[in-house]
């Protein structure tokens, strides 16, 4: 079959139409990624024994393929009785995968505070929540910026994946648009263009936010 | 079929996945080395090339471009095996990270290096192979080996298109056992077996440069 550029620019139109998909499921799985990262990395901090835990369960999380997690969360919870919609499952599958590496990175954001910060706080009778959120979080999130917007970037180019476990984002339309016209080059490639645009377009909009943000801390 | 029975019908795919891993790394290395140094050393609209190149491969989501080169290739009358596409497509991605923190750690050396080469009369080639990567080569060995890492997992998007990996497997067990929750936890299990002892031994490895970063000054 050969390569038609008039079908691959009629597919764009339906593909874009999945556009909002991909970008809702990206938010809630940044969301969901930075606070299961951060409750990783509190519990690992909170005592010695959960701190080997909790490596562990980090380092399996970060030693296993993403789409091997989605097939277990997709196959594995239905035969326990639980059936979610394919996009939280799909939602999950992100978290969980990149909580791993958010706490990483929430380990990095903490270990650059200061000792003085921690025993400061303390010397004023905080409790212990008051010096997580006071104290620690406002110093760390200005640490953590840059990595943490490159994760939410890779969050956005991992969400294609979801379209494996069936869930309508832009290559889940491109996959429907191949199997319903058996052309599958044109969808592909437009479908790759659309991605390839929003991603550095996304990820020029991090790297902006995150000089704004080294400005404003230098002051 | 018992857990240990799933997990060696898993293995049978090992032979695939590691030769799309090996496969994939000669050509991220080279790619990885090449542009590293080109965008190093480069300005101007050559530059911009060898940066729009690695940001083709670095920004678009590895999966989009797997399919992308499977099926569009035949159309423009290129045909490869599986296993020559899959290497391509998950390697050049890894390779274009890697450009990255090639050129990262040329750019973090002290300039005294170079001047110090210059003073001694070497060629500009000689300078960046016997002074610049011998001392770079440090500094990015950590991200080259968490590079491999994702790279491994990456492999099990080739069970997509057709080729026959650990998950390609599992799922075929899945599908004749009907048994998700032990062939799907001895897939991950599988995939952990393989991934952790390069965790273990990046972790090790970065541990030993940031040791020899820090006493260099002492030196």
């Amino acid at each position: 079959m050969k390569f038609n550029l008039a079908f691959a620019i009629e597919s764009l139109p339906l593909i874009l139409s999945a556009l909002w998909t991909t970008v809702w499921v990206t938010v809630a799985s940044c969301a969901g990624a930075a606070l299961l990262g951060f409750l990783l990395e509190i519990a690992r901090r909170s005592s010695r024994a959960m701190s080997y835990v909790m490596r562990f369960v980090i380092d399996f999380i970060r030693s296993t393929p993403l789409l091997v997690q989605l097939y277990f969360l997709y196959f594995v919870l239905p035969f326990y009785g639980v059936t979610l919609p394919s996009f939280v499952v799909g939602i999950m599958g992100l978290s969980i995968y990149y909580s791993g590496y958010l706490a990483e990175v929430f380990k990095a954001g903490i270990d650059g505070i200061p000792v003085g910060q921690f025993e400061a706080a303390q010397s004023l009778g905080l409790k212990r929540l008051d010096v997580v959120v006071f104290v620690i979080a406002p110093q760390m999130l200005r640490n953590i910026a840059a990595p943490m917007g490159n994760y939410f970037v890779s969050i956005l180019k991992a969400t294609p994946y979801l379209a494996i476990i069936a869930v309508p984002e832009m290559l889940g339309e491109a996959m429907e648009i191949a199997s319903d016209t058996f052309r599958y080059a044109e969808p592909m490639l437009t479908v790759g263009v659309v991605f390839l645009v929003l991603a550095v377009a996304v990820a020029q909009l991090v790297r902006l936010l995150e000089m704004r943000l080294l400005k404003s801390a230098k002051r | 079929m018992s857990f240990v029975d799933i997990l060696i019908g898993i293995f049978d795919g090992f032979g695939v996945t590691a030769s799309v891993t090996l496969w994939g790394m000669a050509y991220a290395v080279p790619f990885a080395l090449v542009f590293g140094i080109l965008q190093h050393f480069t300005t101007g609209p050559v530059r911009f090339a060898v940066t729009s190149i690695i940001e083709f491969w670095r920004s678009s989501p590895v999966i989009v471009l797997l399919f992308v080169f499977y099926y569009t290739l035949p159309t423009i009358g290129i045909t490869l095996s599986g296993i020559t596409v899959a290497a391509m497509a998950l390697g050049l991605n890894i390779g274009g990270y890697g450009s990255q923190a090639v050129r990262a750690a040329l750019q973090s050396l002290d300039p005294g290096q170079v001047e110090a080469g210059k003073a001694l009369g070497l060629r500009r080639i000689q300078i960046l192979m016997l002074i610049e990567l011998p001392q770079a080569f440090k500094a990015m060995t950590p991200t080259f080996i968490n590079q491999f890492i994702q790279l491994i997992k990456g492999t099990a998007l080739v069970s997509l298109i057709t080729l026959t990996d650990m998950t390609f497997r599992a799922k075929e067990i899945s599908q004749l056992q009907y048994d998700p929750v032990g062939t799907y936890t001895a897939l991950l299990v599988a995939y952990f077996i393989v991934c952790y002892p390069a965790t273990i031994f990046g972790r090790w490895v970065e541990k030993r440069v940031a040791i020899s970063e820090r006493t260099q000054g002492e030196i």
